[in-house]
């Protein structure tokens, strides 16, 4: 057998893991949101929890605790601190998506697209899958030393500022954005 | 050997009627109007049937004649097919102006490159161009499905149910077709006979798929959204991306994870 006829194989089981990947149904109901919704949801991230979890990773709380507990309260408090940063993984992932919805909306919406934002834009989509899977499976496996956690309230406060602010600056023109569309949703789905 | 001559010769009379409901289904449900195309390409088949079994009769199934008759038909049949596939990725894109402008250019493109590499990648052998051709047609046919999918994916875009069985039956039969055609080239004349059975079977599912996809009426036009400002784009997707790839870099940069790894 030759080398094209490995190569045709091969390709078209690509194609086939792709094409089944395409057409497969959401798990989640009620994954696509009107475009009005997702523009108008867009500037609600997590940004406004973000004390919280400053709090519950703070450098202080974490040496009186150890100071003060027992063994198997720090050996608690770790695993309830890397419970935290799962959870706040995973809104930085909602905050990521939330963002990501937005553009594609505008992109869907917009008479002009430009490809090189669109490839961009897929192109830190793997990026971000792939930093956020690491980063889980080391969380998960507890290879992720705690202490190596506790920078995460300067990067959550720094960050915080940084993301409220821009969030703000992009939820105002998501809304101006979500009234031109929302003449869209009084029009019906758009189902093919 | 008998045995799979007449199965073939059951199936292929098999498909010959399914093609012509297919063709009465949609003129009858005036789906013709919505899908001229695929109509167009429904008919070239039905006329292919018709001048094959003139051809085989006349000049009998193994004549040179036949052959190049038979291959020429075929080169209109997968052209007509390449352009119902355009149809439908026209038909769920093209009211979303931009991404359609992005998606037609990449379709067009992408099959071009794989029509090349379907060539590079063949058996020098002359004799065999016209099988090569037809593989790397289908290939094309069946990547530019997969890009349509992957596009509505991707922009969240509703495929609707007929579209989606039309999709599924044109992918399935160019995919099976590209199988076929790898096995033919390497196992000639061992597996001739056994080729033209799988491949009429191969398009009779297809043709009961595009059936159902086509039982009912569907709209001529479609609603088209109402879009945004050329500058809504321009103002907000760069900022957009920037916040995207700062987000990226926090994650990737606090976690230690190398910011350049995909």
């Amino acid at each position: 057998m030759s080398l094209s006829f490995y190569a045709f194989f091969g390709l078209v089981g690509i194609l086939l893991l792709l094409f089944v990947w395409a057409v497969r149904k959401s798990a989640r109901p009620g994954k696509t949101l009107p475009e009005a919704r997702v523009l108008e949801e867009c500037g609600r991230g997590h940004v406004g929890h973000l004390p919280q979890i400053r709090q519950a990773l703070a450098e202080a709380d974490s040496l009186y605790i150890s100071e003060k507990a027992s063994a198997f309260a720090v050996r608690r408090v770790r695993q309830e601190r890397r419970r935290v940063a799962l959870a706040y993984l995973s809104a930085v992932r909602e905050d990521f998506q939330s963002l990501l919805r937005m553009a594609k909306v505008i992109a869907r919406l917009s008479p002009e697209v430009v490809a090189l934002h669109e490839f961009e834009r897929v192109r830190l989509t793997l990026a971000f899958a792939w930093h956020y899977q690491i980063v889980r499976l080391q969380l998960l496996a507890g290879l992720m030393p705690v202490p190596g956690l506790d920078g995460l309230s300067d990067l959550v406060s720094g960050l915080s500022v940084r993301m409220e602010t821009a969030m703000n600056e992009l939820g105002e023109r998501a809304a101006l954005a979500a009234e031109m569309a929302s003449s869209l949703d009084r029009r019906g789905p758009h189902v093919a | 050997m008998a045995g799979i001559v007449t199965l073939e010769k059951a199936f292929w009379a098999l498909s010959v009627l399914l093609k012509a409901g297919l063709f009465a289904l949609l003129l009858y449900r005036k789906n013709h109007r919505v899908y001229p195309y695929l109509f167009t390409y429904v008919l070239i088949t039905l006329m292919q049937s018709a001048v094959l079994f003139a051809t085989y009769r006349v000049w009998g199934f193994e004549s040179p004649t036949a052959r190049n008759v038979a291959w020429g038909v075929q080169g209109l049949v997968i052209a007509a097919r390449a352009l119902a596939v355009a149809e439908i990725c026209r038909r769920v894109l093209a009211r979303y102006r931009g991404i359609w402008a992005l998606a037609w250019r990449m379709l067009l493109l992408t099959a071009v490159l794989v029509l090349v590499y379907a060539w590079a990648v063949s058996r020098p052998n002359w004799q065999l161009a016209i099988l090569s051709t037809d593989r790397g047609l289908e290939l094309a046919i069946a990547v530019a499905i997969v890009i349509l999918l992957l596009f509505a994916k991707y922009y969240e875009i509703a495929l609707g149910t007929t579209v989606c069985y039309l999709a599924v039956g044109l992918f399935l039969f160019s995919v099976f077709s590209v199988l076929n055609n790898t096995i033919l080239e390497t196992w000639l004349h061992s597996y001739a006979t056994l080729w033209n059975l799988l491949g009429t079977l191969a398009f009779v599912a297809s043709l009961l798929l595009w059936i159902w996809a086509v039982r009912e009426k569907q709209p001529e036009t479609l609603l088209e959204p109402e879009l945004m400002p050329q500058g809504a784009y321009h103002a907000l997707v760069p900022e957009i991306n920037d916040r995207l790839k700062g987000l990226n870099e926090q994650l990737s940069q606090f976690w230690g994870v190398e910011a350049n790894r995909p």
